[in-house]
């Protein structure tokens, strides 16, 4: 057992520092930015009393529970945090479970003289090792921020033990399905709707505007991330939670161990779905593959940004509500954002729009990549030797990632067309509408370079896409803040949308134009190329 | 006869490796045509050239009188493809990915689908992830053949196939090639190019070193002999043409060129037989010959 934990730890020498460092610093940078960014206890009670009156930032952040510096960190990034370490404690558990079962590497070890339980149980020794480190790291970072120590030890428990409690569950998914896909998948859906069951139940809560807090609807009482808010660190510093947590971390992991006990190597309690024996009718061409492929994925991609759109009603319609627009620092930040100058409410949705830009871009740019996949893997070659040529083949894969990006920007737009109309002020639902086609050319861009690169590079064309995709997003969001210069915040399409209402739609057509080119040139050159796995 | 691939000549450079260097094969209509040579030596980048999926350096290659690199979507309307390691969709069933592949060159005969099916033994059922490599194979070798084509091109196709598998993709090879198809066939089992191939192109290190069918062949190579015999060792070893040979328990072992086996049997015959055994030279040697040079020396007698 030990042998196989030293094992183990070996394996994720790298990948566990980088997930606990990466988390750590996640709650580091948003203490750090709720010290600077709200000021002083007045700055944190109007952002917190804003936020008791607008839904959709409860729901996206959590519960307030006072205005100390501890407490506010605390509302804002639980959530998120509990999130993170849940990921990390899921992969953890399938890495070291179901996935060694299926590529046959746990065989080996059942074959030597190894109890039939050493393996899941150097797999929970690990998971308490790494959020034992975790829970030792974050609470070095919250004091580092200057956070008082009891409330910074139950948080970072609190993180811990959530952690601790989707290990068990993942491990428990990994007795369920038979694959490492399913098994990350099952527990990736318990983590996210954990956090999305707080976040209606904090949505529908009944604020308490004189304490700043909140009584969360039913809902939340379903999540651990919602019994891990009830702790109220850094106020109340209720342990009570923590030991709710346990308990729901020793019960799945011991269901997991007795299910192991008891069940062949290969098996799992829910039988593998058979697929079809014959193929749907559509799928007849490279493009419907490449629509196949990319599926799943967009649909993912449009629900969030879905909610995004939805979400940004009631932002919108509280900040332009509220007295935050007279902080002239947050005015700046959010006319920064959206390019703009017009009042508050009005920057608002520029600026979120170009964020639903990103990740609309983000989704394209990965259809385009599953491009590589299918070479390196050498399933392009099977396609590529039936009479499909390769043009159409990578064009196909275009655009695919070019409707991923129409797709996702008209979701969020109707959605937040919806999310507007419910408040009465659909004006600003229809310029939401368009402000996020707006973003349409520049998004595209990406997509038709991460092609050409495809074409022109393919082994570095992974790295160098998302590489020139994230420094065109920096630059064009966080330019302006960061002091660069305007003409070289225009290198990046997304620093070139207009504000709505504008009648200077040159640039745009530009880029539009551009993008176009960029589709073709990747067409003409992929010919030109040996495929390489 | 036409030609239905002619290869002369033909480079292929990754960076500094020559993977090809100067091949030459060229390959009837109808027949079955063996690509015989070891791990690395050229035949799955020479495939890859043909499909279109490498350029060449220089030489010349053509399929159906046609440029690979030029015409390749025109070329790939006539040809069914296995590559040596299948990879499947994950997510696609056995049963879809023959239909996509099949569909993808014009749909597959539902009739030759159904009994593929049967024949190779597969559940179409099962996702790509599951299968194993030699079902993932299968998958790849049905959907060849589920469509006719005038070439099929097998790279290693049995290497992960068990013997009752092999013995159903040799029916099919000549099924096809009773329908007047041809078979491109490359591999490093002896067998499956001895019992299927009508001629044999031996590669090494890039470069065709022997061409032809396998009777011509056993002229370049040696007939092994095991007898019982009144001819005595040192008798035997001074006859022209004839190499290692030994005594093994009650016998006489020893190999001879093709040409002075009349010889050898009028001598043993001379002396007395009790018993013998004479095999034909299997692929191996022809492989020994070209690749194990060690095997080939002579005794410095």
């Amino acid at each position: 057992m030990v042998r196989i934990l030293l094992q183990q730890i070996r394996r994720d020498r790298l990948t566990l520092p980088i997930w606990i460092l990466g988390t750590v610093a996640l709650l580091a940078v948003s203490a750090t930015a709720v010290a600077t960014e709200f000021g002083d206890a007045d700055g944190r009670r109007t952002v917190l009393s804003l936020a008791l009156a607008t839904p959709a930032l409860l729901a996206l952040r959590g519960i307030p529970n006072g205005d100390s510096l501890g407490s506010t960190v605390h509302f804002q990034s639980f959530a998120f945090l509990a999130v993170t370490i849940g990921l990390m404690n899921t992969f953890l558990a399938t890495r070291h479970g179901r996935a060694d079962e299926e590529k046959g590497r746990r065989e080996l070890v059942a074959a030597t003289p190894a109890f039939r339980l050493s393996p899941p149980i150097a797999t929970l020794l690990l998971g308490l090792i790494a959020n034992g480190l975790f829970v030792v790291v974050a609470k070095a970072g919250y004091e580092a921020a200057g956070l008082d120590a009891s409330g910074a030890l139950l948080s970072a428990v609190a993180l811990g033990v959530t952690g601790l409690a989707f290990l068990g569950i993942s491990m428990l998914a990994g007795e369920l399905t038979a694959t490492s896909r399913g098994a990350n998948g099952i527990g990736v859906v318990v983590v996210l709707a954990s956090y999305a069951f707080r976040a209606a139940g904090d949505a529908l809560g009944t604020p308490d505007i004189a304490k700043l807090t909140l009584q969360p609807a039913w809902p939340s009482w379903l999540s651990p991330i919602g019994w891990g808010q009830q702790t109220l660190a850094f106020t109340d510093d209720n342990w009570a939670p923590v030991a709710w947590i346990a308990v729901l971390a020793v019960v799945t992991a011991t269901v997991a161990l007795i299910v192991h006990s008891r069940r062949e190597l290969g098996a799992s309690l829910l039988p593998e779905r058979a697929g079809r024996a014959t193929a749907r009718a559509a799928l007849r061409s490279p493009f419907a593959l490449a629509w196949w492929l990319q599926s799943s994925a967009l649909l993912a991609w449009t629900v969030g940004s879905a909610l995004l759109g939805v979400a940004l009603g009631s932002l919108v319609t509280a900040i332009s509500g509220s007295d935050l627009g007279d902080t002239p620092a947050v005015a700046q930040i959010l006319q920064s954002l959206g390019h703009t100058q017009g009042d508050l409410g009005r920057a608002l949705i520029p600026a979120l729009m170009t964020m639903v830009g990103v990740l609309a871009a983000a989704a394209g740019v990965q259809a385009v990549l599953r491009m590589r996949d299918e070479e390196s893997d050498g399933r392009a070659e099977t396609v590529l030797t039936t009479p499909h040529s390769r043009a159409v083949w990578l064009l196909s894969f275009t655009a695919v990632g070019a409707a991923s990006v129409v797709v996702v920007l008209l979701a969020t737009g109707l959605a937040a067309v919806a999310g507007f109309a419910a408040l009465g002020e659909a004006d600003d639902g229809w310029l939401s509408l368009g402000q996020g086609l707006a973003q349409g050319p520049a998004a595209l861009t990406f997509v038709g370079l991460a092609a050409v690169l495809m074409a022109l590079l393919p082994r570095a064309a992974v790295a160098l896409s998302w590489g020139i995709f994230a420094v065109g997003v920096g630059i064009g969001l966080f330019g302006g803040l960061l002091g660069l210069d305007d003409d070289v915040q225009k290198i990046s399409p997304f620093a070139n949308v207009p504000a709505l209402p504008s009648d200077d739609w040159v640039p745009t057509i530009l880029i539009g134009a551009i993008a176009l080119v960029l589709g073709a040139i990747a067409a003409l050159l992929f010919r030109r190329r040996d495929l390489v796995t | 006869m036409t030609t239905v691939i002619e290869v002369q000549d033909l480079v292929k450079t990754f960076g500094r490796t020559r993977a090809l260097d100067g091949l030459d094969l060229s390959v009837d209509e109808g027949e079955v045509h063996g690509f015989l040579g070891p791990n690395g030596s050229g035949k799955s980048t020479t495939i890859r050239v043909l499909l279109g999926m490498l350029r060449r350096r220089s030489g010349h290659a053509t399929v159906f009188g046609r440029d690979p690199w030029r015409d390749a979507v025109t070329i790939h309307r006539d040809v069914a493809y296995v590559p040596g390691d299948v990879s499947l969709w994950p997510n696609l069933s056995g049963g879809e990915t023959i239909d996509f592949l099949t569909r993808l060159r014009g749909g597959a005969d539902a009739g030759l689908r159904a009994s593929l099916l049967k024949d190779f033994d597969l559940d179409p059922k099962k996702k790509g992830r599951s299968y194993s490599k030699g079902n993932r194979q299968k998958v790849a070798l049905v959907a060849a053949f589920a469509r006719p084509a005038r070439l099929y091109i097998f790279d290693e196709p049995t290497s992960g196939l068990d013997p009752v598998m092999e013995s159903v993709f040799r029916a099919h090879v000549e099924r096809v090639q009773q329908g007047g198809a041809t078979v491109l066939l490359s591999s490093h089992i002896l067998s499956e190019v001895e019992q299927l191939c009508d001629r044999v192109t031996i590669v090494r290190a890039g470069k065709a070193v022997e061409t032809g069918t396998l009777r011509e062949m056993r002229h370049l190579t040696r007939t092994s002999f095991r007898v019982a015999t009144g001819a005595r060792l040192a008798d035997v070893q001074k006859l022209a043409g004839v190499h290692d040979a030994r005594a093994e328990a009650d016998a006489l072992v020893f190999d001879a060129d093709t040409t002075a086996v009349n010889d050898v049997l009028a001598a043993l015959t001379k002396a007395g037989v009790s018993s013998l055994t004479v095999s034909p030279p299997s692929l191996e040697d022809l492989f020994l010959r070209h690749y194990g040079d060690t095997i080939d020396a002579e005794p410095a007698a």
